[in-house]
């Protein structure tokens, strides 16, 4: 019998043990066949930890006042903004799009040791309306690899292209876009197409080049068709920033946030000491309290608080500020269950049951309780996640998380640990589980 | 044993002083303090290359180059580590309700480099937000305080429909409980005007959800002793549960206010203003919690109960 408490004891401390290296290990762990298991370190930092940019633009027309945007359009300007950021090499970005309130969000994270100085022009230039121009390709330079347009004119811009449209040749099965000119474009289409037979005309969205097709015969009827895309979606993306060209609008920030990385990064080292701290004097706190159980609920605690981590590490939720602080109010709210449980035993105890049953119904009787207490908690949660917006709802993430494994730590690992631990001889003073007067209630 | 039953209307005079101060202060202040997330503004900080700035020549320039007005203060930040301090320009448009244009950001942020001494590449800190998506957020955060009173009343409901004795009852007055937590917390907010924004109604909502915790396990006690002696009258039954459960109500908060006072006394210490207006809430609201449990939700049942048995006709309850 007390052979295999022990090795139901140790098999929980193994398990947490094991878990908190998991989660501490600086790159994750690799094993083999299942993949890498993400660590602590590997959790998603929001911007209010490593620094950003981030901004709700609603359209505006050119005048400044609202204007409602189709679904199409919105998916447009995301294209466009993708572009953007593309060309300045920002790829770790977010750009989503509110289709039910007509707005688009942008979330910029920095790199390390990047700054953006002034963020309300770079908003500024990621919302400006698109311009988009079919202009003739300076071959001169293009024979030492720079694909750049001749200065001048563009032979047609967006607002002359009638519909882009992407379409599978029948015969080739190429990726093709066809495009439809109004009739401004088609005849200045036609001057050009004549004359740059052979010759490549270059599409540029602003400065970038989307596309440079080979003129093959003069176009004179408006309608031509761009072959030679890769993939589906290559061509797919070409036709939807052709015609995002004729977008009539811009984007204005409704509401910007920007947060530089120094004091994000300042900010986090802090928030980690503190949880550290917070942890040790609740862990303290416990021990004082509740000696044994005490310390067995702090070994839960820890499993609870790295549980947590790898989940939050393996969901890939992005930690905020205020997500922090929920990890932290999940620490004094873990050990909760194990307070109402082993008060619930200490008074079996005084009352002069056997320590081992009165460790089992204590956690029978307490059972309900913590239960309750948990769902209700749920509930505001649920509730914030679906309300809150960006660092509140990585509070909410977290601290769904949080109460549900510090339930399950609560009645699996505390209550495993105290049962095999409590058949040990050494075990069973009461002075162990914090109870007084121990001599005169002793059956 | 300590009677806190008889000492009932001293313990409910507390927090109704502290809800009325908090209705003075709502008064006084003039409504709540809005955040500039619920009602619109911009704050532009700006990181400073040390801590010999005039904020009044700041002031001047700024709202000279958007032509609106602006307040200007300077802030200092322990920095985690080594022991350089960052020094900071805070930028306030002065007038609520209106947010800068990201041309007028520009021109904040071109000005104050111009004549300042920025520290080079440090990012601006930017909070600017249109009174439009204000009002909004303020919107869906009334919401969601409606939805969880609601879904947590239904669950108390359902939990208490089962209870032998009490039942419903007891469930009405954990409610109360309740409402007397979010009270007291917006009574402090309106008392100190500490400006309301997401982070409060985060706490609140945490608050609501957490803080029925302590009452449910009073409220087991009452009715598992009433079942051990029947003959005992219900005050002195509800006095005993409570002072038995007291400790574990107690440390379950005291638990939580560790880990929370802990942070929070950080961030007051390095200056994290999020962490900070985040902590501050959940404080007092758990204190208030566990207070209500203990003196408010308990024996106001006990006194319906008393006020129940008086009355022969009423079978139900």
């Amino acid at each position: 019998m007390k052979g295999k408490d022990l090795v139901k004891f140790f098999a929980v401390v193994a398990v947490i043990a094991i878990m908190t290296y998991l989660a501490f290990a600086p790159n994750g762990t690799e094993i083999p066949g299942v993949g890498t298991i993400p660590s602590a370190y590997d959790i998603r930092q929001a911007a209010d930890l490593k620094g950003g940019l981030d901004a709700v633009l609603a359209p505006k027309d050119k005048d400044g006042k609202a204007y409602a945007p189709s679904n199409d359009e919105l998916n447009q300007a995301k294209s466009i903004i993708e572009h953007r950021l593309d060309a300045k090499g920002v790829l770790d970005r977010v750009v989503a799009v509110d289709y039910g309130k007509k707005r688009l969000t942008v979330q910029i994270p920095l790199k390390k040791g990047t700054t953006i100085e002034n963020p309300g022009s770079t908003i500024d230039d990621l919302g400006k309306m698109a311009w988009l121009t079919f202009r003739e390709i300076d071959e001169e330079k293009a024979a030492n690899g720079e694909l750049v347009a001749v200065e001048g004119d563009p032979i047609i811009e967006g607002k002359n292209v009638k519909k882009a449209q992407y379409q599978r040749d029948p015969q080739d099965g190429s990726h093709d876009v066809a495009l439809e000119l109004d009739d401004e474009g088609t005849k200045k289409f036609a001057e050009a197409t004549s004359r740059l037979i052979g010759k490549r005309i270059g599409i540029f969205m602003d400065d970038m080049l989307l596309s440079a097709p080979n003129v093959r015969v003069a176009i004179t009827d408006g309608k031509c068709v761009i072959e030679g895309q890769d993939t589906v979606e290559e061509a797919v993306r070409l036709a939807q920033d052709i015609q995002a060209g004729a977008m009539p609008f811009k984007l204005d920030a409704e509401s910007t946030s920007s947060i530089s990385p120094i004091l994000g990064s300042n900010a986090l080292s802090v928030a980690i000491t503190s949880g550290i701290v917070a942890f040790i004097l609740v862990c303290l706190f416990m021990l004082v309290f509740y000696r044994l159980p005490g310390t067995i609920a702090c070994i839960a605690l820890l499993g609870h608080t790295v549980m947590q981590l790898l989940a939050i590490s393996w969901l890939n939720i992005t930690m905020s500020l205020p997500g922090i602080a929920g990890i932290i109010l999940s620490i004094g709210m873990g050990v909760d269950a194990n307070v109402i449980i082993f008060e619930r035993v200490k008074e079996e105890l005084a009352a002069g049951k056997t320590l081992r049953s009165a460790i089992d119904v204590g956690f029978k009787r307490a059972f309900t309780a913590v239960l309750d207490g948990n769902v209700t908690t749920l509930i505001a949660a649920a509730v914030l996640l679906y309300f809150g917006t960006g660092p509140i709802k990585s509070f909410a993430y977290t601290l769904i998380v949080g109460v549900i494994l510090s339930f399950l730590t609560a009645v699996t690992a505390s209550r495993i640990m105290l049962q095999s631990v409590s058949g040990l001889n050494i075990a069973k003073h009461k002075w162990l589980y914090g109870v007084k007067g121990v001599k005169e209630q002793n059956v | 044993m300590f009677d806190l039953y008889g000492k009932r209307f001293w313990l409910f005079g507390l927090s109704i002083l502290v809800i009325l101060a908090g209705v003075v202060g709502y008064f006084v202040n003039g409504g709540f303090n809005l955040d500039i997330q619920f009602e619109g503004g911009s704050i532009v900080s700006l990181q400073m290359e040390d801590g010999n700035f005039d904020t009044a020549k700041a002031e001047e320039e700024v709202s000279k180059a958007i032509n609106k007005k602006v307040t200007a203060q300077k802030s200092e930040t322990a920095a985690s580590e080594g022991k350089e301090k960052i020094y900071m320009l805070v930028l306030n448009v002065a007038e609520k309700k209106q947010s800068l244009s990201t041309e007028e950001l520009t021109k904040v942020v071109d000005t104050v480099s111009k004549s300042f001494n920025i520290k080079k590449d440090a990012q601006p800190e930017i909070r600017n937000v249109s009174p439009f998506i204000g009002e909004e957020l303020l919107r869906s955060a009334i919401w969601s305080i409606i939805i969880v009173s609601i879904l947590i009343i239904l669950y108390i409901w359902f939990r208490f429909r089962t209870m032998s004795s009490g039942g419903p009852s007891a469930g009405v007055f954990g409610v109360v409980g309740l409402i007397h937590d979010a009270l007291v917390m917006i009574s402090v907010y309106a008392i100190f005007n500490i400006p309301v924004n997401e982070s409060f109604i985060a706490a609140i909502l945490t608050i609501l959800g957490y803080s029925i915790n302590d009452t449910i396990i009073i409220y087991d006690r009452i009715r598992e002793n009433s079942k051990l002696s029947r003959k005992t009258p219900l005050p002195e039954l509800a006095n005993k549960s409570i002072i038995q459960t007291l400790r574990r109500t107690v440390n379950t908060t005291v638990t939580v206010l560790i880990s929370v006072i802990t942070v929070y006394a950080f961030a007051v210490y390095y200056n994290i203003d999020s962490v900070r207006i985040f902590t501050f809430p959940l404080i007092i609201g758990m204190i208030s919690g566990c207070y209500s449990s203990i003196c408010i939700v308990s024996p106001l049942w006990v006194m319906w109960k008393q006020h129940q048995s008086k009355k022969p006709t009423v079978s139900k309850a």
